[in-house]
């Protein structure tokens, strides 16, 4: 009998000791690149998950149940801010039962306290279109505020999860090294472009055109939120011929049939963009601006 | 993360680099609600856990790397800095609840002058009609609880909706609600009209409940299973009085309470399945019971069955949303006679073509009531339905943004009692300004 119960007890215990062991920060980003800088500070000793992906567009999320298992459990969420996520986001944090990563839980931070805003409009109305009261939310896009969120990422890592504090740090070392060696090689490369004129589908990119120098002469929604109409393009395109733009960029996620047209009437090319790194395929923050800036380099080469 | 037992890295070294660089952000990085990385002690056990070899040129590339980027990002100010919050006023307004105003005017033609309204804020009479101007409040009260209210502004008065206070902080996924509050009993009896797809509202909860929907001052406790997939348990209790919000059950009857079982109790559960990136489905069972007033011990019982069939695609461009949402009743009440019986529901496809743009098709049934020998008869409730109702409805919408709506929705209406079938058409406008409310699914 003995001889039969120790196969199973040997069983048992592999099966127990190779049980991954339980990370020691779970933590939910609200987009996929938040994700991403979480992941590569924490590594190991982090789960990670993200509530959006890179092909939706964040300003509307649906509120999916499922995405309040995620938040029930987290330590740490880490928003954008700024209103980006104020048609979906209050509503998953309140079904989440989670004092930690609710309103006011030291588990919940709002990266926007962490970086340099631009474009805080000097006054609010809708009547402007869909504007953020507090500034501009899409400043993921420019590698010198990611460093700053990783920093507050980082900090508030250390802050609920002192134990790893050591690993948290040297993690954080590493992703700055990296992001700091790629955003100088990229801005290397696009030193010859500085000053070049592009033309955007929303106003996702006052963060980027601002680190490269980029400058943006119009936008294919009148305002922001606003689908593009006829008379609108009529002006960006007659404004598109007059500045010689080279490009017309968008994110993914928007429909790209008037791109593509004011890009082919004006001799330009559309550049379709991710909306952020692909999180869920293990994309690096650095694969990311690589491709991001390839794309608007080889846009503006050709 | 690797172990590294060569150590000859020199860890603190790290550590003080970080936060250095940390402090230097701290001018660039305004504002900072904490400081950087707090450093850890030299003589660290961590040190034996070293992650990485970095050698000492390395760390000085760090340094530099960081200062550059800290650097960098001062190189030109953006022209619109945040301000900071300094006067005594705007600190106030922080604490001011999140408000929001939200009206909706139709433009009615019927057939019939007599329109069959169900819910008591359907368009009821050809011409204009105010179904509502909502003013919804919401805040935290502290960090226990959360206060959310809404006054409704109609033809028929100013009346307070719900006002009920939410807590945020108890133990074991548990959250509980109390106050004056629509149940959750179903899919749609708790959205708010501005919530919902079409202009009229489906006409078995007003038959069931009441005009106003299953709303009444009480309490209510959810709890979040710990399962690998969605499951929510909702029970309420509440009071069972209100000729508009618990017909089936007190309704005008001024019984007074004498045990717990002469209040209404819900209970309901949701389940939610996310069947992949691009299709999610929401099941929900709902059970309500409470006294009526036909006798001492007389009781109403409503079973409902709720269901939410989403196709919205994330991982791809596109704007296409299809939903099919369907909601079934079941009512068993006591009454002086004997048993009365009637079932009815809805079932509605929505089909979001462009961003703009959504199309949506209901059909809706309502049976007469039966008794207990399966024979049609005479419910005291609406004593003139002694035969079936169906209802069609067509609705196309236009929502120049999310703040905004106008519907254009015709109904054909076939109760079987009357000998004409009734046609509406109406033209609503719907309009949101003051705080952007998060949506539910």
């Amino acid at each position: 009998m003995k001889l039969r119960i120790t196969p199973v007890l040997i069983g048992l215990l592999t099966w127990l000791v190779a049980i991954p062991a339980r990370a020691d920060l779970d933590i939910v980003a609200t987009v996929p690149t938040l994700a991403a800088i979480a992941r590569e500070v924490g590594q190991s000793h982090v789960k990670v998950r993200a509530l959006s992906l890179h092909t939706q567009d964040p300003h509307s999320v649906d509120a999916k149940p499922s995405l309040v298992l995620l938040l029930n459990k987290a330590d740490l969420l880490l928003s954008v801010g700024l209103q980006l996520e104020a048609g979906w986001l209050p509503t998953l944090q309140r079904g989440a039962r989670n004092a930690k990563i609710g309103v006011g839980g030291r588990g919940h931070l709002d990266c926007s306290t962490l970086v340099t805003l631009r474009e805080k409009p000097v006054s609010v109305d809708r009547s402007k279109g869909d504007v953020h009261p507090g500034g501009n939310p899409h400043y993921l896009f420019d590698p010198r505020q990611l460093a700053h969120v990783a920093i507050g990422a980082a900090a508030r890592m250390v802050e609920l999860d002192p134990a790893n504090s050591t690993s948290y740090n040297a993690g954080l070392a590493r992703f700055l090294k990296g992001l700091h060696k790629t955003r100088k090689r990229l801005a290397r490369k696009m030193k010859a472009q500085r000053g070049a004129k592009i033309i955007a589908y929303h106003k996702s990119w006052a963060y980027l055109t601002h680190w490269l120098g980029l400058k943006e002469i119009a936008f294919l929604e009148p305002k922001p939120g606003i689908p593009p109409n006829p008379g609108h393009i009529a002006r960006v395109l007659v404004a598109a011929r007059a500045h010689k733009v080279k490009i017309v960029i968008q994110e993914g996620f928007y429909p790209s049939a008037t791109g593509k047209l004011i890009a082919n009437k004006a001799g330009a090319s559309l550049v379709v963009l991710p909306g952020g790194v692909d999180f869920r395929r293990g994309q690096k923050v650095t694969q990311y601006f690589d491709k991001l800036v390839s794309a608007i380099f080889t846009g503006l080469s050709g | 993360m690797p172990v590294s037992a060569a150590g000859r890295v020199p860890w603190p070294a790290i550590q003080v680099c970080v936060v250095v660089t940390a402090l230097s952000m701290t001018a660039t990085a305004e504002p900072r609600p904490e400081p950087g990385p707090p450093p850890v002690k030299a003589e660290s056990p961590a040190r034996a856990e070293s992650p990485d070899e970095l050698s000492p040129q390395e760390l000085a590339e760090i340094q530099a790397a960081v200062g550059a980027d800290a650097a960098a990002a001062k190189e030109e100010p953006p022209p619109n800095t945040p301000a900071k919050t300094t006067s005594a006023a705007s600190s106030l307004a922080a604490f001011l609840p999140d408000i929001a105003l939200i009206g909706d005017l139709v433009l009615a033609y019927f057939s019939d002058e007599e329109a069959l309204s169900a819910d008591g804020h359907d368009p009821s009479r050809t011409g204009f009609n105010l179904q509502q101007l909502e003013l919804s409040f919401s805040k935290s009260v502290d960090p226990y609880f959360r206060l959310d209210a809404n006054l409704v502004v109609s033809e028929h008065g100013v009346e307070l909706e719900e006002a009920y206070a939410t807590t945020l902080a108890l133990p074991a996924s548990l959250q509980a609600r109390a106050g004056l509050l629509l149940t959750r009993f179903g899919r749609i009896n708790s959205m708010h009209l501005h919530a919902r797809t079409f202009i009229e509202q489906p006409f078995m909860f007003a038959k069931v409940f009441g005009g106003e929907g299953n709303r009444n001052l009480g309490a209510e406790l959810s709890w979040l299973a710990p399962l690998d997939w969605y499951v929510e348990l909702v029970g309420s209790t509440t009071s069972a009085h209100g000729e508009e919000t618990a017909r089936s059950f007190l309704g005008e009857s001024e019984k007074t309470v004498r045990s717990p079982l002469d209040f209404q109790n819900t209970l309901a559960i949701k389940q939610f399945f996310a069947l992949s990136d691009n299709w999610s489905l929401m099941w929900g069972m709902s059970a309500a019971t409470g006294p009526n007033p036909n006798s001492d011990s007389a009781r109403s019982d409503v079973f409902g069955t709720d269901l939410y069939l989403k196709y919205r695609p994330i991982t791809r461009a596109s704007y296409t949303t299809v939903a099919l949402q369907a909601e079934w009743l079941y009512r068993r009440r006591e009454t002086d006679p004997g048993k009365l019986l009637d079932t009815g529901g809805y079932a509605h496809l929505l089909w979001r073509f462009a961003k703009r743009w959504s199309a949506a098709a209901r059909y809706e049934y309502g049976s007469p009531s039966w008794d207990g020998a399966a024979s049609i008869a005479t419910d005291p409730l609406d004593p003139e339905q002694t035969s079936a109702r169906h209802r069609g409805a067509l609705c196309f919408a236009f929502r120049p943004t999310e703040f905004s709506r106008l519907r254009l929705q015709g109904t054909g209406d076939f109760p079987g009692w009357q000998p004409e079938p009734n046609w509406a058409v109406l033209l609503g406008l719907e309009v949101v300004a003051g705080s952007h409310g998060a949506h539910k699914f």
